[in-house]
């Protein structure tokens, strides 16, 4: 017997597999969702972000390992699985023949929910889509289908939202307009959002939690905050035009963790030093440097580019496939 | 168990919004038996004398009303490509609803556009064909079986094929022969005697012969066993289309 779930878990992946043919997508992936928050799924294209979901969503069957949604096997309760959730897919899962509002009443009813009619029509107002209401799908823009796409997914009030990919493919004043949306659907309930992004500014701009995937194994996890802090603080990179001059210089500087000292290419030395809080100790550094003869000061803040790259010991974008 | 048919009912009123809007689709499907009865069926009508005294003109009209049923039927394989190609298949399949009520929504929705193609072609043709309506209940369940056989022939070509055009070259391919050897043009009697067996191994022969029972009140087959044939056949491809369905799908 596996020991029950605990109610804050929205969802617990344990040791998912998956392969297609002798491609690996999940080597046995780990994750815990709290209940209400807001969780990133962060990775490359080919990361296994969207067999995951496909897991979770019960579209995919795993080949080994545990998942449980909202305290639910995904294989032995599907249906029971379906009835609570949401899922927004990447492309697109609307029938162009169809206007947004019969797209809503088709869903609402097929959710059973009350006043269908209603339920659609309010959700039409709530995504601002009454002026195309009638209009084919077909005929709609990329962020006009999107807001459809969300308005039908979160129809029924699910408990735990899946977005695959939300935003890509949109153009900026869309991607803003459809962040603006999950935001107020997170503030207003305690829907559990769960979304999968390749887009590290998608995953800053609105996960509370994140766990960082590559080649379908979670790498990293945690807040955004506390992933960037995991790497030491910011890195102040000096270049100055003096040679032979020893780190301890720097080192007590306050809040300072690390100095690293190599040669510049053109004489002098370059100066990395890791440091808390680097832009309030901007100017101690530069004094304690002032002698030197500073060249070049440059501020690097960590991003979740630098973790991605500080867990997995490559670049993110190069990893298609 | 209620949820399974109000499911399949909503689905069903999602094909037929979708039927209202195929215009094109409609003319084609009433123009082209009205060109076949009217370049081939008056012509044959002089020249053509058929057993038991019926004219060809009312055997061919009523033979092409079954073919616009199948060749319309088959269209649900069409169009489950289409919802799987949309993405739509898969929103639907995350959704609480089984896919039994997902393959009963096609068939009920064609079954709906037979009729309805049915009473429209019924209402031209009968301005001058010799068609009536001889025998109503017998002409309801040749359209339904004849719907049964071709929806389901569509829904497993549909879970072979993943693009539209194969499709329909694969379907063309496989429902002509059907169509020929059936009675749809010609009595099987007038048939050599190995394509009247390969006329008998035709599950749509049977529909046809009790569609024209219905139409025209005459009968080359004995009633009950083409009724009896075409309900377990029909009940059976469907049988299979399920099965298929359920394989096609992931999970």
């Amino acid at each position: 017997m596996t020991p029950g779930p605990t109610t804050s878990d929205a969802i617990e992946v344990q040791e998912l597999r998956k392969c297609f043919g002798d491609r690996e997508a999940l080597r046995g992936l780990d994750l815990r969702v709290r209940e209400g928050t807001c969780f990133g799924l962060l990775g490359p294209n080919g990361a296994g972000k969207t067999t995951c979901m496909g897991i979770l969503t019960t579209l995919l069957r795993p080949d080994s390992g545990h998942a449980r949604v909202l305290g639910l096997d995904v294989v032995q309760e599907r249906a029971r699985v379906r009835a609570q959730l949401g899922v927004v897919f990447q492309e697109s899962s609307l029938d162009p023949e169809l206007t947004p509002r019969e797209h809503l009443r088709l869903y609402a009813r097929l959710y059973h929910l009350d006043r269908p009619r209603q339920r659609a029509d309010a959700m039409l107002e709530r995504m601002q889509l009454e002026d195309e209401a009638d209009r084919l799908v077909g005929a709609l823009s990329g962020g006009m289908k999107r807001r459809l796409e969300i308005g039908r997914g979160v129809l029924h009030a699910p408990r735990l939202l899946f977005l695959d990919e939300p935003t890509t493919g949109l153009d900026v004043a869309a991607r803003a307009r459809v962040w603006q949306q999950l935001r107020e659907l997170h503030a207003q309930g305690d829907t559990t959002l769960f979304l999968t992004t390749h887009s590290m500014e998608e995953a800053e701009a609105l996960c509370e939690e994140l766990a960082i995937v590559d080649g379908g194994e979670r790498v990293a996890s945690g807040s955004p905050e506390a992933l960037k802090a995991a790497l030491g603080g910011d890195v102040v990179r000096l270049v100055v035009a003096e040679t032979d001059i020893s780190p301890e210089r720097f080192e007590g500087v306050e809040g300072v963790v690390g100095v690293a000292r190599s040669d510049a290419s053109q004489g002098g030395s370059v100066f990395r030093v890791t440091v808390r809080d680097g832009p309030r100790r901007l100017a101690a550094l530069v004094e304690a440097a002032r002698d030197l003869g500073i060249e070049e000061v440059t501020l690097h803040r960590p991003s979740l580019e630098h973790v991605f790259l500080h867990h997995t010991g490559h670049g993110f974008e190069e990893q298609d496939g | 168990m209620i949820a399974f048919w109000t499911d399949a009912a909503v689905l069903c009123s999602r094909e037929v919004l979708r039927y209202r809007r195929e215009r094109a689709y409609w003319a084609g499907q009433i123009l082209f038996p009205l060109a076949f009865v009217g370049l081939l069926g008056f012509g044959l009508d002089r020249v053509t004398q058929l057993p038991g005294g019926t004219s060809y003109l009312g055997h061919l009209a009523s033979g092409m009303l079954a073919l616009g049923v199948g060749s319309g039927a088959v269209g649900a394989g069409f169009s489950l490509i289409e919802d799987r190609e949309s993405g739509f298949l898969r929103a639907l399949l995350t959704a609480p609803v089984s896919r039994g009520s997902i393959v009963l929504a096609k068939l009920a929705a064609r079954v709906l556009a037979s009729l309805a193609l049915v009473g429209l072609l019924l209402a031209v043709l009968a301005l001058f064909t010799p068609l009536y309506l001889a025998h109503p209940l017998a002409l309801l369940g040749a359209v339904v079986g004849i719907t049964s056989l071709f929806v389901a022939l569509g829904i497993v070509l549909a879970g072979r094929l993943r693009r539209l055009e194969s499709f329909r070259t694969l379907a063309a391919f496989l429902t002509v022969p059907l169509y020929l050897f059936s009675g749809i043009f010609y009595p099987i009697e007038t048939l050599p005697a190995p394509l009247r067996w390969l006329a008998s191994a035709n599950p749509l022969t049977y529909g046809v012969d009790l569609l024209r029972y219905g139409l025209l009140g005459v009968h080359e087959l004995p009633l009950g066993s083409s009724a009896l044939l075409l309900a377990v056949l029909a009940s059976l491809a469907m049988l299979m289309a399920v099965r298929s369905f359920d394989r096609q799908t992931p999970a």
